[in-house]
C-alpha cells in the first residue's frame, strides 16, 4: 500500500467530482429513454409490395456486403475488440464504430435503445469498481474528507470506462450487422458458415412468437389489473404472477402444439427452404481483409505498443 | 333424443373424393372423441360442419388432413388410405385453415409464409414467390406481401392465412371458424373469397347465416357422433333438431320482423325481449367525456374530439369497423389508457391517480375470456377481484355463490377454468366481473366464439342484469337486442349517437361505415321462410310403433295409418300465403295422445291362424 | 444480469463458446430434429416470461428462470435458453455477442441441475411437486448466481468486488424466484399437469408424422 498515491481531497469536492459525473449520464440515459419511447415517428406508410431491402441495390456498402463475409468479420473483430486492455484503443474502437454507422446509414433510434440496454450493466461496472478494484502499487486514489476505507481508485475507473468503451463499440456494429441485410438472409448465412440451417429458422420461430406472447401477456395482465390487481411487495403479488406465468406457458404450449400442426399441414417434414442464394465477389472478401487488418491494427497498438 | 337421420340423407356416392368408414378417435387420454363416423364427400362438396363446443369437429378435420391419425376405421383419399405413404402426396391436396391466423402465419414475412407451403411442394424460389405473390393477389394483400406478419391487422392475418393454403391448390379445403373475429366487412370479403373457391370444401361454424350462405350440405355432430347428413336447408328449417343439438340460432332470425307476420302468434322464446330501463335516476350521468382524445406514441390519433355520456341504467352499444378505435376507448373508460380531455365518472373527474381505481366500479369481459382467466379454481377466480376490493374470506363466500348463481353455473366452485367448456368459461368471466358489482359493465364481443345455445343462454343473463352496460360488437343482432342506443365510432371520432331502433332503419348509414351486413340479412329472411312455423292441421301418414288393441289382441308393431290433428309445422310459403307448401316427406315429429286407445283395423300377416299372437 | 461484451478475458469467451456449443449439440440431439421448432416457440414464451418485472421493495427484478426452464423442458431448456440468448443479444443487446456463450452455460447448466433435480424428487402431490419446484427455482438462481460470480472473478482480482456485489444483488432475485416458481408449479400441478412431466415436448405417441 505504501506505493499508493493518494490525492486527499476536501468532502465537499465529492458531489462536484463523484456524484455529479455519476448523475449526469444517470439523467442523459432517463432523457434518452423518455426520448425514444415519446418519439417514436410513425413509419412513413412505404410499400411493402417490394422487399424491404432489395440485394444488389443497397443502400451502402454494408448492405452490398456478402453476409457471410459481414458475419464472420464482425464475430473475428468483436473477439479482438473485446480482448483490448487499454483505454486508447478502446476510443478508438468507439471512433471507428461510429464511422461503420454513418456509412451504414442505420436508423439511429435501434442504435440508441441497444446502447440504453447495456446501460444498466455498464452503470453498475462504473459506480462498483472504482470503489472495489484491488489496490495495486501505482494506483492513484481519491480519498474525500478523510474516509479512507472509501477511496475511489482512478485505475478502477479507467478499466470500467475501457470495458464500457469496448461494449459500446461492439453493440454499435450489431445494427449495422443485423440491419443492412434482412433477418432471414443474414441467418442463411450464418449457416453457410456451418452453424445448422435449424438453428437460423429457430430464431426466425422465436422472434415470430415473441410478438404473439408479448401481445397475450399484455391483454392478460390488463385482465388482471381490471380485477385490482397491483404489484406490490407481497405474497399475493407473487402467487398472481405465478398464476400468469403458469397461464402464460400453458397458453403457449398449447399453441405450440397448433403451431406444429400447421407446418405439417402445409408439407413440413423437419426441413425448411433455403431462403436465398448467396453470392461472393473478391470485392467482399477484400472488405472483409481490410475489416480485419484494422482490428489487428488495434490489437498491435493496445498489446506492443502501449504495453510496450 | 329424438331419432336420427329423420329427412333424406345425403345418397351416398360411388366416386367420393374422401370416404371415411368407422372412424373412431380416441384422444391420448382415452377418452373418446369420435365414434363409429361414416362419411362420404364428393369432388365439389361444400359442406357445413357443425354441432356443439365440444362435439369433436376440429378432431374430425384434423383427422381428414393427417394431422391425427384414426384409432380404428379407415380414411380413403381418392381411393387410397390416407396414412403413410400417401399421405405426404396427398397433405399438399388438402389445405387446413386454423382458426387462430397466427397459428398459422409463422413465417418471417408473409410472402416466405406464403410460399411455405409452395417450397414443400418442391417449386424453385423463384417460382414459390411468384405464386406466392400471385396467391396473394387473390385475397388483396400483394400491397403487403414483405410485411412481418405481427405488424398485419386481424382480418389481414386471416386472409394471409388463407393465402397460404390457397397458393398450394387445394383439392380440399377444410377451414376452421373462418369468419370468428371478423368485422362485418373483413367478413364479406372472406365469403367471397372462399365462393370463388371451386374444390371441395368442409367448413366448422357456429355462424349458420354464414355456412347457409356458403354450403349446401350440412353434417351434425353430437357427441362424437354423425348425427344428421344432409342438405343445409334441412338444418337449418327444423328447429327441433337445431334445439336439441344447441345449434338453435333461431332467436337471432327475429332481428327485423317480416312485413308480413306468421298468421299464429311466435313461441314464447321467439319474442323479442325489449330491455327495460329501470326507473331510477335516469337522467344521472354515470359517464361524461368531454373533447377526449387519446393519440399513440407514434403520434397518431386514436380517438379525437370524443363527446360521449351515458347515463345511469342506460344500455349503450359501440359499433365501428376494426381500427375504428373502438377498443382504445374502452381502455380509456376503464382507466388502462389516459387520455386527454375530461372524463367524468360518476360526477367524479377521473384524474391521473384517480384512474387506478377505475376498476371498482366499471367491469370488462374481454373478447378472449382466455385473457382474464389465471387462477386454478373457479372459487380463487372469482375471489380474486373481491379479495383486491377488500373482502374477507368469509365476505367472498356468498359473493361468488351468487355471482356463479347468476351465471348458472351453482357448484362450479372447485373446478378448473381452463378444462371448462367455451361457454362455461365465458360465463365464469362475467360471473368474475358481475361479483364486483360493476356500475358500469362493459362487453367486448361477448359472444364471440359460443355455440348458438351457449350464446343464447348469455343472452337471457344479460337480459336480466341492471346495470349500466357498454356493449363493442359486430353483431347486429346483440346490438339490437341488448341496447338502446347505438354509437358509430369511424377513425378515431363518434359520428353517429342514435336510438338503436332508428340506426337499424337507416341502412345506408350502417352500410357506410363498413358494417354492412346485407348477406346476413339475406340468407335470415330465406331461413325465417323456411323456418316459417304455425299450427294447423292436416291429415298425417304415419308409421310407427305402439300397443294398441284389436278386440282382444292387445299388441305392439310398426304400422302405418292416415289421421288428422293439428300439430306445429315448419313449412314455407311460395308467394300466397295463402298456399301451403310443403318440402315432401318432411318428418312430422309429434305425439299421439289416445291413439293408442282408438281402434285399429288394419291386417296382420304375421299372427298365427288361431289369432293370437306370441306374448314376449 | 447477462455479462456484456468487453468484461470476459479472450480465453473464457472462447471456452465459453466452445463447452455452449457441445452442450447445445447435446440438448438438441436429445429432442427429434422434426420437434425443434416446437422448442423455439416455446422459447419465445419464456422470452417473454423472463421479461416479466417483480417489484421488490424500491427497485424491482426480472426473472431469470432456469428453474421453470429445466422442470418444465428438461434436457431441452439448454437448447431454449441457448436459443433466448443469441435472440436477445442480437435483437435487445442484453448480454454481449462475444459473452454469448459464457451466458448460455451461466443461465443452461442450472436449468438442466433443476431439470433433473425436479423430475427426480417432485414425487405425486400437488405440495410436494410446489416445494420441489420452488427449491429448484431458488437453487437455479444461486447456481446462475455462482456462475456469474466465477466468471467475472476470471476477469482476476480487479472483478472480485464486482462479483460480490452480483452475488448480493441475487439474493432477493433468489427469493422471488423460489417462490414464484413454487406457485407456478403448483398451478400447473392443477391446471396442466402433462406440462410437468419429463420432456414432453417430445410428441405424444398417437400423433404420427
Amino acid at each position: 500500500m505504501s506505493e499508493l498515491i493518494p490525492i486527499q481531497l476536501p468532502l465537499w469536492q465529492m458531489p462536484l467530482l463523484v456524484l455529479l459525473p455519476l448523475a449526469l449520464p444517470a439523467v442523459m440515459i432517463a432523457g434518452l429513454r423518455r426520448m425514444v419511447n415519446r418519439r417514436r415517428i410513425p413509419e412513413e406508410e412505404r410499400d411493402w409490395s417490394i422487399p424491404p431491402l432489395t440485394d444488389g441495390d443497397g443502400k451502402s456498402l454494408l448492405h452490398r456486403w456478402d453476409v457471410r463475409c459481414k458475419i464472420l468479420t464482425i464475430l473475428v473483430y468483436s473477439f479482438i475488440i473485446a480482448s483490448l486492455r487499454h483505454p486508447e484503443p478502446a476510443a478508438v474502437a468507439v471512433a471507428a464504430s461510429l464511422l461503420v454507422l454513418m456509412i451504414a446509414r442505420v436508423p439511429l433510434v435501434k442504435v440508441l435503445l441497444r446502447l440504453l440496454a447495456l446501460a444498466g450493466f455498464l452503470g453498475m461496472l462504473l459506480v462498483v469498481m472504482p470503489f472495489t478494484v484491488a489496490m495495486h502499487p501505482g494506483d492513484t486514489l481519491l480519498v474525500f474528507g478523510g474516509v479512507n476505507w472509501l477511496g475511489l481508485n482512478l485505475r478502477g475507473l479507467t478499466l470500467a470506462a475501457t470495458i464500457a468503451a469496448k461494449a459500446v463499440a461492439i453493440a454499435l456494429l450489431m445494427e449495422p450487422l443485423l440491419s443492412t441485410a434482412p433477418l432471414p438472409v443474414t441467418l442463411h448465412g450464418l449457416s453457410r458458415l456451418g452453424v445448422p440451417e435449424m438453428t437460423a429458422q429457430m430464431v426466425l420461430l422465436s422472434y415470430r412468437y415473441l410478438h404473439v406472447f408479448r401481445h397475450e401477456a399484455r391483454r392478460m395482465s390488463s385482465g388482471m389489473q381490471l380485477r385490482g390487481f397491483e404489484k406490490r411487495t407481497n405474497l399475493a403479488t407473487l402467487h398472481a404472477l405465478a398464476n400468469f406465468l403458469g397461464m402464460l406457458f400453458v397458453r403457449s404450449f398449447e399453441r405450440t402444439e397448433r403451431v406444429f400442426d400447421a407446418m405439417r399441414a402445409r408439407g413440413y417434414q423437419g426441413q425448411f427452404p433455403a431462403p436465398a442464394e448467396l453470392r461472393m465477389h473478391f470485392t467482399d472478401v477484400l472488405i472483409s481483409i481490410i475489416w480485419i487488418s484494422a482490428g489487428i491494427a488495434l490489437i498491435v497498438y493496445d498489446r506492443i505498443v502501449l504495453q510496450g | 333424443m329424438h331419432d336420427i337421420h329423420k329427412s333424406i340423407p345425403w345418397p351416398p356416392s360411388d366416386d367420393a373424393l374422401v370416404s371415411v368408414k368407422g372412424l373412431s378417435y380416441s384422444y391420448p387420454n382415452h377418452r373418446k372423441a369420435l365414434t363409429g363416423i361414416d362419411l362420404d364427400i364428393s369432388s365439389g362438396d361444400r359442406i357445413a360442419l357443425v354441432g356443439q363446443n365440444g362435439s369433436g369437429k376440429t378432431t374430425l378435420i384434423k383427422l381428414l388432413c393427417g394431422l391425427l391419425s384414426p384409432t380404428s376405421g379407415e380414411i380413403l383419399y381418392k381411393g387410397k388410405p390416407l396414412p403413410d405413404h400417401h399421405l405426404d402426396r396427398s397433405r399438399p391436396e388438402i389445405g387446413l385453415l386454423f382458426q387462430d391466423p397466427d397459428d398459422q402465419l409463422f413465417g418471417h414475412t408473409v410472402v416466405e409464409d406464403v410460399a411455405f407451403g409452395l417450397r414443400n411442394q418442391g417449386l424453385s424460389r423463384e417460382n414459390a414467390r411468384h405464386e406466392a405473390l400471385h396467391a396473394l393477389e387473390q385475397v388483396g394483400l400483394e400491397k403487403l406481401a414483405y410485411k412481418e406478419p405481427h405488424n398485419l391487422s386481424y382480418g389481414q392475418k386471416k386472409r394471409a392465412a388463407l393465402a397460404g393454403v390457397l397458393a398450394m391448390q387445394p383439392d380440399v379445403l377444410l377451414l376452421d371458424e373462418p369468419t370468428a373475429n371478423l368485422d362485418p366487412r373483413q367478413e364479406e370479403i372472406f365469403l367471397d373469397l372462399l365462393k370463388g373457391f371451386h374444390g371441395t370444401l368442409i367448413c366448422i361454424s357456429h355462424d349458420l347465416f354464414f355456412l347457409y350462405e356458403l354450403c349446401e350440405r350440412a353434417v351434425v355432430l353430437d357427441q362424437g357422433h354423425i348425427h344428421h347428413n344432409y342438405t343445409m336447408r334441412d338444418l337449418v328449417s327444423q328447429r327441433r333438431s337445431l334445439r336439441e343439438h344447441g345449434l338453435d340460432f333461431s332467436f337471432r332470425l327475429v332481428v327485423e320482423p317480416p312485413a308480413h307476420l306468421p298468421d299464429s302468434p311466435l313461441p314464447e322464446d321467439m319474442q323479442v325481449q325489449t330491455p327495460s330501463i329501470p326507473d331510477r335516476a335516469v337522467n344521472e350521468k354515470l359517464v361524461v367525456m368531454r373533447n377526449y382524445q387519446y393519440c399513440y406514441p407514434d403520434g397518431t390519433f386514436a380517438l379525437q374530439g370524443v363527446h360521449l355520456s351515458i347515463h345511469a341504467g342506460e344500455r349503450i352499444s359501440i359499433v365501428g369497423e376494426n381500427g375504428a378505435g373502438k377498443t382504445t376507448l374502452l381502455s380509456c373508460l376503464i382507466g388502462l389508457r389516459r387520455g386527454e380531455g375530461d372524463y367524468v365518472f360518476d360526477g367524479k373527474p377521473v384524474t391521473k391517480s384517480s384512474r387506478k381505481d377505475l376498476w371498482r366500479h366499471a367491469g370488462m369481459v374481454f373478447q378472449d375470456c382466455a385473457d382474464q382467466l389465471f387462477c386454478a379454481s373457479v372459487r380463487e377466480e372469482i375471489a380474486f377481484g373481491l379479495r383486491r376490493l377488500g373482502y374477507s374470506r368469509a365476505e367472498c363466500r356468498p359473493r361468488i355463490h351468487q355471482a356463479l348463481s347468476m351465471v348458472r353455473l351453482e357448484g362450479f366452485e372447485d373446478r378448473v377454468p381452463l378444462h371448462l367448456s367455451g361457454g362455461e368459461r365465458k360465463r365464469l368471466a362475467l360471473a368474475c366481473v358481475l361479483a364486483m358489482e360493476p356500475r358500469l359493465l362493459i362487453l367486448d364481443e361477448p359472444t364471440a366464439g359460443l355455440d348458438p345455445h351457449g350464446e343464447e343462454m348469455f343472452l337471457e343473463i344479460l337480459g336480466n342484469l341492471r346495470t349500466t352496460i357498454l356493449l363493442v360488437s359486430h353483431d347486429m343482432f346483440l346490438v339490437k337486442e341488448l341496447t338502446q342506443r347505438t354509437l358509430v365510432i369511424h377513425d378515431g371520432r363518434i359520428v353517429t349517437d342514435l336510438p338503436t331502433h332508428v340506426f337499424m332503419k337507416d341502412e345506408s348509414l350502417s352500410s357506410l361505415n363498413g358494417l354492412a351486413f346485407s348477406y346476413r340479412q339475406r340468407s335470415s329472411s330465406a331461413i325465417r321462410i323456411l323456418q316459417h312455423e304455425h299450427e294447423h292441421s292436416h291429415l298425417h301418414e304415419h308409421l310407427h310403433t305402439h300397443r294398441h288393441r284389436h278386440g282382444e289382441l292387445e299388441h305392439e308393431h310398426p304400422h302405418e295409418h292416415a289421421h288428422e290433428h293439428t300439430h306445429r309445422f315448419v313449412h314455407r310459403h311460395t308467394g300466397d300465403q295463402q298456399q301451403h307448401d310443403h318440402i315432401p316427406s318432411r318428418y312430422h315429429d309429434h305425439d299421439h295422445p289416445e291413439h293408442g286407445s282408438e281402434s285399429h283395423d288394419h291386417s296382420h300377416p304375421g299372427i298365427m291362424p288361431n289369432g293370437r299372437e306370441p306374448r314376449d | 444480469m447477462h455479462i456484456s461484451d468487453g468484461v470476459l478475458p479472450l480465453s473464457v469467451t472462447i471456452g465459453g463458446y466452445a463447452a455452449g456449443a457441445v452442450l447445445t449439440a447435446w440438448s438438441a440431439r436429445r429432442t427429434r430434429s422434426q420437434d425443434l421448432p416446437k422448442v423455439a416457440v416455446v422459447t419465445a414464451a419464456f422470452f417473454v416470461a423472463s421479461l416479466v418485472h417483480i417489484p421488490f421493495g424500491p427497485t424491482s427484478a426480472h426473472l431469470l428462470l432456469p428453474g421453470l426452464a429445466g422442470a418444465l423442458l428438461g434436457p431441452v431448456a439448454f437448447l431454449a435458453i441457448g436459443l433466448g440468448l443469441l435472440l436477445q443479444s442480437l435483437l435487445f443487446q442484453f448480454g454481449g455477442l462475444t459473452a454469448l456463450g459464457a451466458n448460455s452455460l451461466m443461465m443452461g447448466l442450472p436449468a438442466m441441475v433443476c431439470g433433473w433435480f425436479f423430475q427426480t424428487f417432485k414425487g405425486r402431490t400437488s405440495f410436494r411437486q410446489a416445494i420441489v419446484g420452488g427449491l429448484s427455482g431458488a437453487f437455479g438462481t444461486i447456481l446462475a448466481a455462482v456462475i456469474l460470480a466465477v466468471l467475472l472473478v476470471t476477469g482476476g482480482e480487479d472483478f472480485f468486488g464486482v462479483a460480490k456485489i452480483a452475488l448480493a444483488a441475487h439474493v432477493p432475485v433468489i427469493i422471488i424466484e423460489g417462490i414464484v416458481s413454487a406457485f407456478t408449479i403448483g398451478f400447473l400441478f392443477r391446471v396442466k399437469p402433462a406440462l410437468l412431466e419429463p420432456s414432453f415436448v417430445k410428441p405424444v405417441k398417437s400423433v404420427h408424422v
